[in-house]
């Protein structure tokens, strides 16, 4: 595999994450425009644990996970029964909130002779826990596609099992929801706190491979582009984030089919999608329809 | 200077400020009572008409006056190709009855459009930072030992001639008794004969036209455009409305005002960095209050001023 491919591959991986947490809160019926500070909130505490405090990567990502879901539940607790457009302009407030955090965020100190730890505007450098673990970039790739394939299939799991139509009910109707007896905001809590880790686990992985982060790097830019992906890839299933983020980074970007002019491509393409298929791609009908017709394969067997 | 004249001048440059942020909320509203969704695009839809009227005047070196009328007719032809796109009309939400499902799409077909039109912008001028034509020259003006910039007044003026131009076509022509009609109930403004999809079309060159105003203003008294105007536009219009109440014209100007007032003492005493998260503070603590005021928060109507519909 050549490294453009490579770093191709493991850029569409980690905004993956980013679009699955989206993913994840647009079941239960809300927009997010906020998701993006979670990921900076992973890359902030995994990179503080590797690179000041000497952690491995694993423990990096677990204590990154769970900041990212108390700081997500911290501001739910605000704004849970907030709902649509107030929903999303409240979190995108608190994002950028953290985001003004971040820059004023400096804890340094001197490690092997340099100075190490976040910087403020500066940004935060020498995150290299992959190259002192000896870690070459395809293997690192490896690592990041299996967290992925594993939280896709607890992510699977969860539709399947009563927690997951729960979740689908509160996204359809609320009210109707919580008058069949579903703890709507309990269960909206858990999502939020689910969607909060899995945004941190990404932002700890990307951190990581880029070594270097900074406060501009978690703008509403990348949680608007993660939600989007989100809604073209379809709500049906959680492939639906993956083609999403697949179409734009991987084919529109990588391949650079459109050169300088993807955008003007993409965003048209994404607004005619929209007007034709409301729930995207892989949408809850030709989802359903495909596993029918699987079911019915397998029983003609 | 004195302490009081201190707090009186910068309250001054504020007021000026929020008048800009005024004109972009009320343009952002105008969409937003009509069509119950939130137009991402807006900010680059008018972005790209001030990017046209600028490389016309770099070229041709055109007067002013036409700069604006290139800037209006260039955000106008935006704004309806986002609404086509992006805001068909109502009878594509059959499809949708929930309003999250209905905000999803809008968010993110009127996000890619977003990005279609600033690149289209800067594509063709790559550079971060272009000329704009001045409106007055740096003129200033004293007042009992109060300094208004000549700039600053002409912000002012235009603002208030478009509150009451907005006022006086919203509420004593029969097209705006159309628009207010169609806001309130749809299907009986179309039942009575209101053209709802013309409705539609109206309120987008409405918020082009005042946007245009409000922004090409900002930039006259900056002398400058550069790339970033979009998302500013979108975002101070997004603030100014949620604090305004959804939907309600009256609060925007008023929320507008107030934002501006508090950025421009808080940059006073803190710094830009603190400026920009105060406004961040305020929405989010509005949001919060409203959130959990007992009579929980419905769908819409809960800004300060409350509103539903334009009012």
């Amino acid at each position: 595999m050549s490294d453009a491919l490579v770093a191709v591959l493991t850029n569409i991986s980690l905004v993956s994450f980013l679009a699955l947490s989206a993913y994840l809160l647009l079941l239960a019926g809300e927009v997010s425009f906020g998701q993006q500070a979670f990921f900076g909130i992973g890359a902030y505490s995994a990179g503080i644990a590797t690179a000041m405090h000497g952690w491995g990567l694993p423990s990096a990502v677990l204590i990154a996970a769970a900041a990212g879901a108390a700081a997500a539940v911290l501001v739910a607790c605000a704004t849970i029964k907030l709902r649509g457009m107030y929903f999303a302009m409240a979190t995108l407030a608190a994002a950028e909130l953290m985001r003004i955090g971040f820059a004023e965020l400096t804890i340094q100190q001197v490690k092997h002779g340099e100075l190490v730890g976040p910087n403020g505007v500066e940004g935060f450098r020498g995150i290299r826990w992959i190259f002192e673990a000896g870690l070459e970039p395809p293997q690192f790739l490896l690592i990041v596609y299996a967290l992925l394939a594993t939280v896709v299939g607890l992510l699977i799991l969860l539709e399947r099992s009563p927690m997951g139509v729960q979740i689908r009910m509160i996204g359809e109707d609320e009210q109707l929801a919580s008058v069949q007896g579903i703890a709507v905001v309990k269960t909206k809590l858990l999502v939020v706190a689910a969607s909060g880790a899995l945004a941190a686990i990404g932002g700890a992985l990307y951190a990581h491979h880029n070594t270097y982060i900074e406060p501009s790097n978690f703008s509403v830019m990348l949680g608007v582009h993660a939600l989007s992906y989100a809604l073209i890839g379809g709500l049906a299933t959680a492939f639906g984030p993956l083609l999403g983020a697949l179409l734009d980074v991987g084919l529109l970007e990588g391949t650079r089919v459109f050169a300088q002019y993807r955008m003007i491509v993409f965003g048209g393409l994404v607004a005619l999608l929209l007007l034709w298929r409301p729930r995207g791609i892989l949408d809850e009908p030709l989802v359903h329809a495909w596993c029918r017709r699987l079911r019915r394969a397998r029983q003609g067997v | 200077m004195t302490a009081f004249g201190d707090i009186a001048q910068t309250t001054i440059d504020g007021v000026a400020a929020g008048a800009l942020y005024a004109l972009f909320a009320l343009g952002f509203t105008m969409i937003f009572g009509v069509i119950r969704r939130a137009n991402l695009a807006y900010g680059s839809s008018v972005m790209l008409g001030l990017y046209v009227a600028t490389l016309a005047w770099m070229t041709f070196d055109i007067s002013i006056v036409l700069c604006f009328a290139i800037a209006s007719a260039v955000a106008i032809a935006a704004g309806l190709y986002v609404q086509m796109l992006c805001f068909p009309s109502r009878a594509a939400d059959r499809q949708q009855p929930n309003d999250a499902h209905r905000l999803m799409v809008s968010v993110a077909a009127s996000f890619a459009v977003w990005m279609q039109l600033e690149e289209l912008a800067t594509l063709n001028m790559p550079a971060h930072l272009y000329p704009f034509p001045a409106l007055a020259g740096d003129a200033v003006i004293e007042l009992v030992g109060l300094s208004i910039r000549s700039d600053a007044l002409i912000v002012l003026v235009s603002a208030l001639a478009v509150c009451a131009a907005l006022y006086l076509t919203l509420y004593r022509t029969r097209f705006g008794l159309g628009i207010r009609a169609t806001v309130d109930l749809p299907r009986a403004a179309s039942v009575v004969g209101i053209n709802v999809s013309g409705v539609f079309r109206k309120a987008f060159v409405i918020a082009a036209i005042v946007g245009t105003i409000g922004a090409f203003v900002a930039c006259a008294t900056a002398e400058q455009l550069t790339p970033k105007l979009g998302m500013w536009l979108t975002l101070k219009a997004m603030l100014a409305m949620m604090v305004g109440g959804l939907g309600s014209l009256r609060g925007a100007v008023v929320a507008g005002v107030a934002l501006g007032v508090l950025e421009a003492h808080v940059q006073r005493h803190f710094g830009p960095q603190l400026r920009d998260a105060s406004t961040y503070l305020v929405l989010f603590a509005v949001l919060a209050w409203r959130a959990w005021r007992p009579g929980a928060a419905t769908q819409f109507g809960v800004g300060v001023l409350g509103g539903r519909g334009v009012r």
